[in-house]
């Protein structure tokens, strides 16, 4: 290896290596292979799947998609161990100065290498750029069509990695080719998970983009990498907690009159326990769905004046699994007790038929508002709320990216303007009930509306508007 | 998004514990950025 190094710094580059184990394992690797470069390490393999690299093993579409959760957990027991993700693959990029890609090699399983010729040959002058992504393929794209319909109602081949991938075969990548320079863009839980990852694509197609976080450190930490990352200085972090009404009312005064194009309600709570806002509201519908509407009806003036305004509720594939819950959606009196996921799940089921209702509400205007779910992701959030479900399902997760992917592209691709009010999972229109007894009546609905309507009254959001 | 935008948004330990900024990697020279299975 040392003999490679030399090469490479020939010719005016350098080798910087990324692994998965611990520390120590690097430092003995380095002692090895007498390296002096840098020598990354990545246990939680942020890099890894922002690289796009495979793990091995986990295929969409075949029978091992049912021993992936057992043999996941099997990886789980070992990702704590020393040696690192063993079914991780791995590649070779090469990145110039300015970001260009210069060469690309994602192994295809344990043995395959990149040819340091062809590294080499990526270093000298004059040698091309490569395509950052392989080009979409029409009969690709109709396959995945094909496969889809048989594949989405079974849920587990669909909302995991796996799915994300047979979907995104009929993407079009054309469909993010856009500018958005000039746009504002508001994203709610904005500085980890799903909602970092929002920000920062917005941010790279150049719109302006305010993190809305409840803690200032953390959302000004998130704001300055993204803005270092995409070299877009109009990205900044405001405080704001979803959870409390007077928070979103005195955000909705401080910020200024100009158009709001993107609003984008991610921020998200799984308690253990049943909790309370000062407010008085169970904690996850407070977050979910009381705040959400507040700050949409605060803001109201303010998307109506965008040209082509977009608002994207971040619902959950949970939402599939309970019914709209308007007797007692506090959690005051039920027989079991509170139950923080199924609160979760009621709440976001909220969210999807709030979405529907505020997208009749803004008809005729040039608001269009969504709601979506990301697949099964893997968020810190769904780290320390659902260990159990993390661990079982790590190997199958998607990254926080891939979750996003259907956020970013309501809220930027022209193609999605047309889909106003529909439930939209991997950049496609989705029905909103798989399960029996799920469906709401319109009393239900307009009860939900109500109940939203009353508490944003309450907060007094007359005065700020 | 560009490759070197979403990887250049996030920050590693090095062997030693130091964070490092991947950006850091390519804004001087070009990188070979190697990702290996596993050390050793």
């Amino acid at each position: 290896m040392r003999d490679q190094v030399d090469e490479i710094r020939k010719r005016g580059a350098e080798l910087a290596i990324v692994g998965n184990g611990a520390t120590h394992f690097a430092a003995a690797f380095r002692e090895d292979f007498e390296l002096d470069g840098p020598l990354l390490v990545d246990p939680e393999l942020r890099a890894y799947r922002a690289a796009g690299l495979r793990r091995g093993r986990v295929e969409i579409l075949s029978p091992r998609l049912l021993g992936a959760g057992l043999r996941a957990t099997r990886a789980g027991y070992r990702q704590t161990s020393v040696e690192g993700d063993p079914w991780q693959l791995g590649g070779v990029f090469v990145i110039r100065p300015g970001g260009a890609l210069a060469y690309r090699f994602a192994s295809r399983d344990a043995g395959d290498h990149a040819p340091i010729e062809e590294i080499l040959a990526a270093l000298e002058p004059g040698a091309p750029e490569v395509a950052e992504e392989a080009p979409r393929s029409e009969l690709l794209a109709s396959v995945s069509r094909a496969v889809s319909l048989i594949a989405d109602p079974l849920i587990v081949p669909s909302f995991d990695r796996g799915g994300f991938r047979l979907h995104a075969l009929a993407f079009d990548p054309d469909d993010l080719e856009v500018d958005l320079t000039g746009r504002r863009c508001l994203v709610t839980g904005a500085n980890s998970g799903i909602g970092y990852e929002t920000a920062l694509a917005l941010a790279d197609l150049g719109a302006e983009v305010l993190l809305l976080c409840r803690s200032p450190e953390r959302g000004a930490e998130a704001a300055e990498r993204i803005a270092t990352a995409t070299g877009n200085a109009k990205v900044r972090c405001e405080t704001v907690d979803l959870s409390d009404l007077a928070s979103i009312r005195d955000f909705a005064t401080r910020l200024d009159d100009a158009p709001v194009d993107v609003l984008v309600h991610n921020a998200g709570v799984l308690p253990e326990e049943r909790a309370e806002t000062k407010d008085g509201l169970e904690l996850c519908f407070a977050t979910h769905v009381a705040g959400p509407h507040l700050l949409t009806r605060l803001l109201r003036g303010r998307l109506e004046a965008s040209t082509d305004a977009r608002v994207v509720w971040v619902s959950s594939g949970g939402m599939y699994t309970r019914r709209l819950q308007v007797e007692d959606p506090g959690w005051r009196d039920r027989e079991d007790g509170y139950n923080g996921v199924l609160a979760y799940a009621e709440t976001k089921r909220a969210q999807v038929v709030l979405a529907e209702m505020w997208a009749r509400e803004l008809e005729g205007t040039k608001v269009c508002v969504n709601a979506m779910h990301p697949g099964w992701a893997d968020t810190p959030a769904v780290r320390s709320s659902l260990p159990r479900f993390h661990r079982v399902t790590s190997a199958i997760l998607r990254s926080p990216a891939e979750g996003a992917d259907t956020v970013v592209w309501l809220a930027a691709a022209g193609a999605a303007s047309g889909l106003a009010g529909r439930f939209v999972f991997d950049r496609e229109p989705r029905r909103t009930h798989l399960l029996p007894g799920t469906r709401e009546s319109e009393e239900e609905r307009d009860t939900l509306w109500q109940l939203c309507e009353e508490i944003a009254e309450a907060a007094g959001d007359r005065s700020a508007s | 998004m560009h490759l070197s935008t979403r990887l250049g948004a996030l920050t590693l330990d090095d062997w030693s514990g130091s964070p490092v900024a991947l950006a850091s990697l390519w804004r001087e020279k070009p990188v070979v950025l190697v990702f290996i299975r596993h050390f050793g």
